[in-house]
């Protein structure tokens, strides 16, 4: 067994040697896919973690109406108590709102400061515990009170939220087709490489099947051959991608900070590293047994 | 060796390449297979060592079912069998002892086994001395021995050569044959198509006549 792992790697670095140009192109085309896949696919990382913080300090603040009754406050206060989802939750009144955004804005608009009156309701802050569902539990909650006595509105970004998130299937969507389509665009290119290097070969790959060669001992070094060039590509890409995180973290510190405030630049993540090195493992497998068996086909061996 | 029986074979099922051949090959027996271009031989060599399917009858080499034979056990028939062609087919990039230890390598031999078998496989068709040359450097008579120390290195029970002095003049030739000979005297089994007047005149084997898909005569 050693003995045939041994043989099937020599046969292929061999391979590799006398094909030396085409390995090259087919690895540097598969890098470049990869590259350009890995570069979303970091976009998608960090937007979704930019997207997680942003969930993090998502509250729901509950309006409620100038001349809501203790009755309804005491109604509302049982509601927040009996949901375990909740918190905290703190009471802001037309008072501390005013002063809040007068604070806030005094320096911005000397004409809302200026305003003789309160325009602000007293609210509710409610602060939801930090769970997987976080969004949904706020949107039930939303609903169920939505409809109560003394509520004028409420808001939590739902809004952008919603926007943000039909933005994310998208850009996953996107991945994913364009991922397919390098899939089956990079297989056929791991597949003709393997052609012509059979091709170029084909009097020994005959030969070696009358002396009475296995199927596994012609084809091993083949597959191993386009494995080698799809797990190269999806390296080589992975330290490109690596150098341009490193690159665009190192230069662009500062902006990063304040876009994505506090919140750090992230790599791919282990996950998606596995996935890019063994979708270039599947297509170098996939393309050479496309191409051997073919090949085999033709010469009445298969 | 061989046992074929009531053999058929055609391309797409209309012209017909072989027609009802029956035979018997003895082990250690030297025949010669003849017939006029076209007539069928290098069909029946292709379906001897399994490279050609047949649509009827039944063909055993050296016990095995050449019908019945998975394809991905095709090399245990050719493991038996050591093929000799009349374009040689000997890889260029490899040198005369490489072109020899490949058959070797092929069936996985240590590389001592290897080394030791291609030595005596050249010393005995007489070739030690160009064991470092390359294919392009020899002339046809020595390519065509190192062809034949590639067929002789596994130690098969049965040697098929198809026109093996077909490119070579009247004195290579018998070289040629007399290796073949020397093989047979050590208990191989030889079949050696040829239409060769010169040799089939000189050298009284059993002939194998084959003539637009039909054997003629088994004398």
């Amino acid at each position: 067994m050693s003995l045939f792992i041994i043989k099937t790697i020599n046969t292929t670095f061999s391979n590799i040697k006398s094909n030396r140009q085409l390995f090259l192109l087919s690895v540097v085309t598969n890098f470049i896919a990869f590259f350009v896949l890995g570069l979303f696919s970091l976009l998608f990382v960090n937007l979704n973690v930019f997207f997680s913080s942003w969930d993090n300090h998502v509250q729901l603040i509950v309006y409620l109406e100038d001349n809501i009754s203790n009755t309804d406050k005491k109604k509302l206060k049982l509601l927040f108590d009996a949901n375990d989802e909740i918190e905290s939750v703190d009471f802001v009144s037309r008072d501390q709102a005013w002063a809040r955004f007068q604070n806030e804005f005094e320096m911005k608009s000397n004409f809302i400061t200026s305003l003789k009156y309160n325009p602000l309701p007293a609210s509710y802050v409610i602060k939801f515990k930090n769970d997987k569902n976080r969004l949904e539990n706020i949107k039930k909650f939303s609903l169920k009170i939505k409809d109560l006595e003394g509520i004028e509105s409420f808001e939590y970004g739902e809004k952008w939220i919603s926007r943000f998130e039909q933005f994310m299937i998208l850009l996953r969507g996107f991945i994913l087709a364009f991922g397919v389509l390098l899939f089956s665009g990079m297989t056929l290119i791991i597949s003709n490489t393997i052609k012509f290097s059979i091709h170029t070969r084909k009097d020994e790959i005959d030969l070696m099947s009358l002396l009475g060669a296995t199927h596994a001992s012609i084809k091993a070094p083949l597959i191993l051959e386009g494995v080698m060039q799809g797990i190269l590509g999806a390296f080589f890409s992975l330290v490109g991608i690596k150098l341009f995180y490193t690159y665009i973290t190192f230069k662009f510190q500062g902006s990063l900070d304040s876009i994505f405030r506090g919140v750090d630049f992230q790599f791919l993540t282990d996950p998606l590293i596995f996935s890019i090195l063994s979708t270039g493992i599947i297509i170098g497998i996939l393309g050479s047994f496309l191409s051997v068996n073919q090949f085999l086909d033709s010469r009445n061996l298969e | 060796m061989i046992k074929a029986f009531n053999l058929y074979k055609s391309y797409g099922g209309v012209s017909s390449v072989l027609s009802d051949i029956s035979f018997e090959v003895q082990d250690g027996e030297f025949v010669f297979l003849t017939g006029p271009s076209g007539a069928g031989k290098t069909t029946l060599f292709k379906i001897l060592f399994g490279w050609e399917k047949f649509d009827k009858g039944q063909i055993l080499v050296a016990g095995i079912n050449v019908g019945k034979l998975n394809q991905k056990n095709l090399f245990l028939l050719r493991r038996k069998i050591g093929i000799v062609f009349q374009d040689y087919k000997l890889l260029a990039k490899k040198s005369v002892f490489e072109n020899v230890a490949f058959a070797q390598q092929i069936i996985g031999a240590d590389t001592k086994t290897a080394r030791s078998k291609t030595w005596n496989a050249l010393k005995s068709v007489g070739l030690v001395k160009k064991k470092d040359s390359y294919p392009s450097q020899l002339s046809g008579g020595e390519q065509q021995r190192v062809s034949i120390a590639r067929a002789m290195v596994n130690n098969p029970d049965l040697i098929l050569a198809d026109e093996p002095t077909g490119n070579l003049d009247s004195e290579i030739s018998k070289e040629i044959l007399g290796l073949f000979e020397k093989m047979n005297q050590q208990g191989k089994t030889i079949i050696l198509a040829t239409h060769s007047s010169e040799i089939l005149r000189e050298k009284k084997y059993r002939r194998l006549s084959l003539n637009q898909g039909k054997l003629l005569q088994l004398n």
